[in-house]
């Protein structure tokens, strides 16, 4: 029964009722008891930031923050994100000097989305960042403590998808392309269209052998033996750098075989990332679970270089794979 | 998300063409599919689901999910602005998106012009480009009547013969972007259904490109 003078929610924000409240209720502490086990620590960062926070390094969230004036007329944002507040907080020192830093965090983050396509404004996320540790070791302990959190959530069918940002950073940086140019062909990577790429390559007098090497990269996606095959044909150092970090993961992976997939094809067009990258994925949903990445350059822009690599995850996407 | 590709077929102006060219790479659909009232219908080799769509709905269908691949025209793809991904030209429904006026104006982007269009986010942002202010209103239909009641100075729209113009008394003033339609898919289904959605792009690309 409806009463009167009651009051509705603003467009892109709901309630979470019942079920679903209890759905991320277990996640999350399904999830925490593997952080703990791992000997990650909880932190509950601020909910509001100075706007700044999301000015600095190449972030894309800026544009999409919620923001308002204190007293003083700063200009604040709602939470929009936690990897830039983790940097604020290691940078400023509050954890103190020992590295690595093991953190983990579950929470809300707000951003404009485009409600006509049926968006929210709040979603809820979980996540972990391993801070100070800039090794091919940090790389698999964050992607072991990802794959065991689904592992313990029961969600077996989930799978990773990990790229790096050297692959396309080493062949598009020998490209010698700047402006307008470099911006339309990570574009044209983006959309994964093959004869659009060759044809701009081809007009700007690229080298043969470098369009060839982006050709087989554009087209590897699979286990070891994509990797091992696309590393045979590549000749740029930092791609086939990269290639050999992937494969090194692979090795260490090993366990996870059967749910790792290399997929080189997907281009970091803001370049945000500087290491690994990587995505989840379940048969039975069409969004991305989550994503991650190593983002060494990030902390810099906080006062403070640190390599560091996280992940995080969409709760209420995990939460309809229960 | 399991089974065959569902794959979002535009209304109007292309569709013919579009099921042309999928005819051509032995995708048949049949007029017995066709003129079904079944919403969602299948080639004679069932191998794929099509269902029919307004051309402006296939990216919204398309970035979501629900639909795994669609043909959509450039302009609405551009308009769109949708998180896609766009492995291929279909080389099919190519017109000019362009902006037009009356015949006997000179019309100078720097003055305070009014634009009528359906692409009102393209259009915005070629001006922008121009560094001109422009004020654009948006339309649904018949936008090349807008500048002959006054509603406008000048139009954003897609010319195909320039009949339409010129029966308005109205000529191209420069071209926005050339049009043509092509092959999205899902940026998750591109990755989940690998297979199939790389058999269709690969059986399609061999009739486009047929002859280069």
């Amino acid at each position: 029964m409806q009463h009167n003078n009651t009051i509705g929610l603003p467009s892109g924000f709901r309630d979470i009722l019942y079920d679903e409240a209890a759905a991320r209720r277990k996640i999350e502490s399904t999830f925490a008891g593997v952080f703990d086990g791992n000997g990650y620590h909880e932190i509950v960062p601020s909910g509001v930031e100075f706007l700044d926070v999301y000015a600095r390094g190449n972030q894309s969230v800026k544009d999409l923050t919620f923001k308002f004036l204190d007293r003083d007329d700063n200009l604040l944002s709602l939470r929009a994100d936690f990897t830039p507040a983790i940097a604020r907080i290691v940078a400023a020192g509050a954890l103190g000097d020992t590295m690595p830093h093991r953190l983990w965090y579950a929470g809300s983050v707000y951003r404009k989305a485009d409600l006509h396509r049926g968006r929210f404004h709040e979603f809820r996320q979980i996540g972990a960042e391993l801070i100070g540790k800039g090794s091919k070791e940090g790389d698999v302990e964050i992607l072991t403590t990802a794959l065991a959190c689904l592992e313990a959530g029961g969600m077996h069918d989930v799978q990773l998808h990990i790229n790096h940002a050297g692959i396309f950073r080493g062949l598009i940086g020998s490209l010698g392309l700047a402006g307008d140019g470099l911006k339309n062909i990570k574009t044209e990577i983006d959309h994964k269209d093959m004869r659009r790429v060759a044809a701009r390559l081809e007009r700007q007098g690229v080298d043969l052998k470098v369009r060839e090497q982006l050709e087989v990269v554009c087209r590897c996606v699979g286990g070891r033996e994509a990797l091992v095959a696309t590393s045979g044909v590549i000749h740029n150092d930092e791609t086939r750098e990269a290639i050999d970090t992937l494969l090194q993961i692979s090795d260490a992976l090993s366990k996870w075989s059967d749910r790792v997939i290399f997929d080189l094809t997907e281009i970091d067009e803001m370049e945000y990332y500087t290491g690994i990258m990587f995505a989840f994925f379940s048969p039975r949903l069409s969004s991305e679970l989550g994503s991650g990445g190593r983002y060494d350059t990030l902390l810099q822009e906080y006062g403070r270089a640190l390599p560091a690599v996280g992940f995080s995850f969409a709760v209420d996407g995990l939460a309809e794979l229960l | 998300m399991n089974g065959k590709l569902l794959i979002a077929l535009p209304k109007g102006r292309v569709y013919d063409a579009a099921l042309a060219l999928l005819g051509r790479a032995s995708i048949i659909i049949d007029a017995t599919a066709q003129f079904s009232r079944a919403l969602i219908f299948e080639d004679t080799a069932e191998r794929y689901q099509f269902v029919a769509l307004k051309p402006v709905d296939i990216p919204v269908y398309v970035e979501s999910g629900v639909i795994d691949a669609g043909i959509v025209g450039s302009d609405i793809l551009r308009e769109a602005d949708s998180d896609v991904n766009e492995p291929l030209d279909l080389q099919i429904g190519k017109c000019r998106l362009a902006v037009a006026g009356p015949d006997a104006k000179t019309v100078s982007y720097h003055q305070n012009i009014r634009v009528a269009t359906k692409y009102p986010r393209t259009a915005s942002k070629f001006f922008q480009g121009r560094n001109a202010h422009v004020h654009i209103v948006r339309l649904e239909g018949s936008v090349e009547i807008a500048p002959l009641l006054g509603l406008a100075d000048v139009i954003v729209d897609l010319v195909e013969t320039g009949r339409t113009l010129r029966e308005n008394g109205m000529s191209i003033i420069e071209e926005v972007a050339g049009v043509s339609s092509k092959l999205i898919v899902n940026r998750t289904a591109m990755k989940m259904k690998a297979a199939a959605v790389n058999r269709l792009i690969t059986d399609l690309d061999k009739v486009v490109y047929a002859n280069s």
